[in-house]
């Protein structure tokens, strides 16, 4: 019965889709272009300190250190990404809503970072114009991104006491949130090595990515984070605090190895098709794709597994953002704690099944469900986090000049 | 009277206007803002500003010109290859159908049930190096272990003639049909018998230039495909190919042709997923170029630049294509 549970269902992953959604992203870019130049609005200021807005609008903060008790919470997030009943409604959601009499608007909208940027963030923003969301889940680095530009609300955190208290050390300070009051960590999954053992045997070193062993039977991911970190970890760097010089000798790794048609492809998710049809037998992956869609599909021949490399990994996270002109920062507030209380948490993670950034959680996982809790890919221990690295926030000119690099080496 | 004279002569302007409506809606006014941004300096953190700046359309060129030309030669060749497969096969349904036409006109657009996305992902699953397909054979041991058709040219070109292909079949099994097929008999009865022996030398010659441009672009060597495909390009001149076919067939499918063969190749030469999914990094496409600009690089200018190029590449060869083959054939469709 456990084994057939809540398991990532494959066709609701949150990575599925990458590819398919450009098209619809380039319409959305035509769209978005109705404000071309700059516009006059002082709040789009290039230095790092004077972008980041001023904290929650007038009665939020009149109202401070008292959790909203009505109002609306329009939320944007990725598909699959909350516990879902049968009947396509969400219990967690419905019993917030039952606790602090707000309306929840639910929205699985967002499909990739880029996208949902240009398709709903990026017009508006730049107008100086309120989004018509409260809340919305990105990645790492477009949180990054939006802090720079200073499109983000600050989380009020004299709202949100079980944020403070109970998000995981890890994710304190990190480089685009010195003071962890810009985002809140949704869920965070791994960066690591997929493979299929019976073909290569036990994997545990990054170097068999980068020769000639498995020449065009392995894949990079297409996400410049993923795969330029990976490199630089094994190069003894840390993407955290990794310096011009060690982006570029990372890089240089990555494209020697293209140009020398030892990667066969690089991908978004279609190295899960590549790697379960033999395609493919060792590639850079997510730990989520591995235990979700590979495993419970292998054939008698083939066994999937992810490991950690000895050298580190990545963790990448998904954040809760609140879209500078949101009317209802005290409401996403509100929301934010309620998932960091660590039974809510649990909750959701029984079903997402990613790594859960809230302290506690696994606590309470352990009477809910054992196995998932002693699961290392969804609660990795203490020497897993050690070895986890998280790519450092990007000044405006690397990020445009490190994705344009990256896509050169990708064959673009 | 002469009331509802005007009105007789306002009314095809007035039919034409939703159309036209629509067009300016959803291309002109994309296409303006397009070439708009296409002039833009600037970034994503300090905004854009319009200046005209000209010289991203050499530059751009200057350093995409590889990517633009491989997408016209894949695109090219995608289309010559649905021509090959969708004759014969509207042919024959025009011709043998009978009764079962209309089942295998349905047969030919039922993929269109599915997803585009959905299919090309399919493919990575059939195709997979010990998939359904090559499993077997290399299990045989008729294939090298290390052989593979996916993550190659072969496998990008194959998949944009596959997605196409009902593109090309449908508006030559419309020329087709709509053929008198008693003058097919006409010209029989006037002699125009089996097409010798310029058949064969035209079929050889076709047939060889095809296996070598394939061959050397699906990177198999250029000699090995261009052998086999002199072969097979003789064998169909010689027996397959009357002068009835030649000289009355043909012609009157030749609106069918270029419908065909446009409605192919513009959305093949755009194309991405194809190269994305099936492809590998020496492979992709300027559809990918354009992609990875806009979403990733947030290059805003360039990327519209590069649409605009090959938006007018393609109105170029359209044009010159169309001055070829005659737009009176074309038109001569709709008639």
């Amino acid at each position: 019965m456990t084994d057939e549970r809540a398991r990532t269902n494959p066709d609701l992953t949150r990575r599925r889709f990458l590819q398919g959604t450009a098209l619809a992203g380039t319409a959305a870019f035509l769209a978005a272009c109705g404000t071309p130049a700059k516009s006059a609005a002082p709040s789009v200021a290039p230095s790092a300190e004077a972008s980041v807005p001023a904290t929650a609008s007038a009665p939020a903060s009149a109202a401070a250190a008292t959790p909203a008790t009505s109002g609306d919470l329009r939320w944007a997030n990725w598909i699959g990404y909350i516990d879902t009943a049968e009947d396509g409604s969400f219990p967690t959601i419905k019993k917030f809503e039952d606790e602090s009499g707000i309306k929840v608007t639910y929205n699985e909208k967002i499909d990739d970072n880029e996208t949902f940027f240009t398709s709903d963030l990026q017009a508006p923003l730049q107008a100086n114009l309120p989004t018509e969301w409260d809340l919305v889940v990105v990645t790492d680095w477009m949180v990054a991104r939006l802090a720079r530009l200073g499109w983000l609300e600050k989380i009020d955190t004299s709202l949100t006491p079980n944020f403070v208290a109970n998000l995981a050390p890890n994710y304190k300070g990190r480089t685009f949130d010195p003071d962890t009051d810009l985002a809140a960590p949704w869920q965070s999954g791994m960066t690591g090595l997929g493979f299929d053992q019976k073909k290569t045997g036990a994997l545990d070193s990054l170097e068999i990515l980068f020769t000639d062993k498995y020449k065009g039977k392995l894949t990079y991911l297409s996400e410049m984070r993923d795969t330029v970190g990976l490199s630089a970890i094994r190069l003894g760097s840390d993407p955290a605090a990794l310096t011009q010089e060690q982006f570029d000798a990372a890089l240089a790794e990555v494209d020697k190895a293209v140009k020398a048609g030892i990667v066969r492809a690089v991908t978004g998710n279609s190295y899960v098709e590549d790697m379960a049809g033999g395609s493919a037998i060792l590639a850079m992956a997510w730990s989520g794709d591995v235990l979700g869609l590979l495993v419970p599909d292998q054939k008698p021949d083939q066994d999937f597994q992810w490991a950690l490399p000895k050298e580190g990994g990545m963790l990448w996270t998904d954040n809760m953002v609140i879209p500078k002109g949101s009317p209802n920062t005290a409401q996403a507030a509100r929301w934010i704690d309620f998932y960091y209380d660590p039974t809510n948490a649990a909750t959701i993670e029984a079903y997402v099944n990613y790594v859960c950034p809230v302290a506690g959680a696994k606590e309470v996982m352990l009477s809910l469900d054992p196995e998932i809790a002693n699961n290392p890919l969804i609660f990795p221990p203490d020497d897993w986090v050690a070895r986890l690295h998280q790519f450092r926030a990007t000044t405006a000119d690397e990020e445009t000049a490190w994705s344009e690099a990256f896509t050169k080496a990708m064959g673009l | 009277m002469r009331r509802a004279i005007r009105l007789r002569a306002i009314a095809p302007y007035a039919l034409l206007l939703p159309g036209l409506l629509w067009l300016a809606l959803f291309y002109v006014y994309p296409a303006i803002q397009m070439f708009l941004t296409s002039l833009w300096t600037g970034n994503i953190s300090d905004g854009y500003v319009q200046t005209w700046n000209w010289g991203i359309y050499p530059e751009a060129i200057s350093e995409y010109w590889p990517w633009l030309a491989r997408s016209i030669i894949y695109g090219g060749l995608a289309t010559v290859l649905a021509f090959a497969l969708g004759f014969p096969l509207a042919y024959a349904i025009a011709f043998r159908g009978g009764a079962y036409k209309n089942v295998l006109l349905f047969l030919v657009i039922a993929p269109f049930f599915t997803s585009f996305l959905l299919r090309t992902i399919s493919w990575k699953i059939i195709l997979a190096d010990n998939g359904l397909l090559l499993g077997p054979i290399k299990a045989a041991g008729l294939l090298p272990e290390e052989f593979r058709l996916l993550a190659t040219p072969a496998a990008v070109i194959a998949g944009i003639t596959y997605n196409f292909l009902p593109f090309m079949t449908l508006p030559l099994y419309v020329a087709l049909e709509r053929m008198d097929k008693r003058l097919i008999e006409a010209a029989e009865d006037l002699y125009a018998g089996p097409w010798r022996p310029q058949g064969t030398i035209v079929g050889v010659i076709v047939g060889a230039a095809l296996g070598f441009v394939v061959g050397a672009v699906m990177d198999y060597g250029a000699l090995t495909l261009a052998i086999p495909g002199a072969i097979v390009g003789g064998l169909v001149g010689t027996f397959l190919i009357s002068q009835a076919f030649i000289r009355v067939t043909l012609p009157l499918a030749l609106p069918g042709i270029f419908a065909g063969s446009l409605l192919t190749f513009i959305p093949a030469v755009g194309d991405f997923v194809n190269a994305e999914l099936l492809g590998n990094p020496q492979s992709l496409m300027i559809g990918n170029v354009i992609e990875a600009r806009y979403l990733q690089v947030t290059d805003y200018p360039t990327a519209s630049a590069l649409s605009f190029v090959l938006m007018l590449a393609i109105l170029v060869g359209l044009f010159i294509y169309a001055r070829l083959l005659g737009t009176e054939d074309l038109t001569g469709a709709s008639i």
